[in-house]
């Protein structure tokens, strides 16, 4: 293979919708997936209090109790899903974080060098929107201290999202879908050095906004 | 006809400085370019934290030592690429040079987007998640031989 080819490979492309499919399925399939994983761990630890290793699971949980002040909920960026959906969401997540952090590599392979946060923040509005969602971010809000709000009215994984059980059920659906983009958000910005949280927020799909919450000191 | 520029040696770093991979194309040698590596680190860190940052990713010529010219590039998310040419009296042309780099940077980017890496990574925290250290490690061979592939073609190459 000639120098030229390895320093510029021909783009390789993907059928939109066939994409657009597997992107939406995953979520369904991960949800079997951990929820055959969920089994075997209740499984083996059942086993394991019936051979007397370990002290038998405590049978009803406490509900919330230390959540229920809403002030330290919205801190946690795990509290915006509920219990059962909290192994599909960090499933999503892992994924994304790899999927974007790889990602980053490639987009900026052209781009010159990143000068500040907020330039970092600009190319996962531009570059990182466009490639993965068709579109750029509507609207980015900060206030200069580390904290920046990505707002999308039409965010794309959550155009196709409804459900006939009402809008709560189709909210906590959208909730997970965005899980995966919050995942490449926040692989995309650890590739950079940036290593904040990224929380995903829907009132009304499709409109969705990440809050994205960096230390102080970058 | 001008000659291609012969590569001696190709060092990535990490961002955190840790050595990925430092590969070279001459026997007995290791050790001195393991030494080039290291103090080109020190120029690339003189350039790119000065008061004037430089926004392109090539940083051109680094240095030249007895026989060799260190080349260094650092990629927007601050991997580290230096490469040794061996110093002739032809012309080594930067566009060669940047294309070598792009090379390169493929390279590890195909190499470090393998999902199989993460599997024995030794950290589980997704914080400081970096299959850096992984790809270059002798289990993986994946970016060994790339970069081989790119001396190769560097060798039949004639701009």
């Amino acid at each position: 293979m000639s120098l030229v080819a390895l320093a510029d490979p021909p783009a390789v492309y993907v059928d939109g919708a066939a994409m657009d499919c597997l992107v939406i399925e995953a979520v369904s399939a991960l949800r079997a997936s951990s929820a055959v994983a969920a089994a075997r761990a209740t499984k083996i630890e059942l086993e394991m209090a019936q051979a007397g290793f370990v002290p038998p699971p405590p049978v009803a949980k406490l509900q919330h109790s230390s959540k229920d002040s809403v002030g330290s909920n919205t801190a946690r960026p795990h509290s915006y899903v509920d219990e059962e959906d909290e192994g599909v969401r960090s499933r999503l997540e892992a994924i994304g974080l790899h999927v974007g952090a790889n990602y980053a590599e490639k987009l900026c392979r052209d781009r010159p060098l990143f000068s500040d946060s907020l330039d970092a923040i600009k190319f996962i509005c531009k570059e990182l929107w466009v490639s993965c969602w068709d579109k750029q971010v509507d609207n980015l809000r900060t206030n200069h201290r580390g904290v920046f709000v990505l707002q999308d009215n039409t965010f794309k994984p959550l155009t196709r999202i409804s459900s006939w059980e009402g809008r709560a059920e189709t909210l906590k659906r959208a909730k997970l879908a965005a899980a995966f983009p919050a995942g490449i958000i926040r692989g995309a910005l650890s590739r950079m050095g940036l290593h904040g949280t990224v929380t995903p927020e829907i009132t009304a799909p499709p409109h969705c906004t990440f809050q994205i919450k960096l230390p102080k000191n970058t | 006809m001008p000659q291609p520029p012969r590569l001696n040696a190709v060092a990535l770093i990490s961002p955190q400085n840790h050595p990925i991979l430092i590969r070279t194309f001459q026997k007995g040698d290791e050790l001195k370019y393991h030494y080039v590596a290291h103090t080109s680190l020190d120029v690339i860190e003189e350039r790119t934290s000065g008061k004037t940052k430089p926004t392109e990713c090539y940083l051109g010529l680094l240095y030249v030592m007895d026989d060799v010219a260190a080349y260094g590039y650092i990629t927007p998310l601050k991997v580290k690429i230096v490469i040794a040419l061996a110093l002739t009296d032809s012309v080594v042309r930067d566009a060669d040079v940047v294309m070598i780099f792009k090379a390169l940077h493929m390279a590890f980017y195909e190499a470090v987007s393998n999902p199989f890496l993460k599997l024995d990574g030794v950290s589980e925290s997704t914080a400081d998640y970096s299959p850096y250290q992984a790809v270059g490690s002798m289990k993986w061979k994946r970016l060994r031989q790339a970069v081989d592939e790119i001396h190769r073609a560097l060798c039949a190459y004639a701009p």
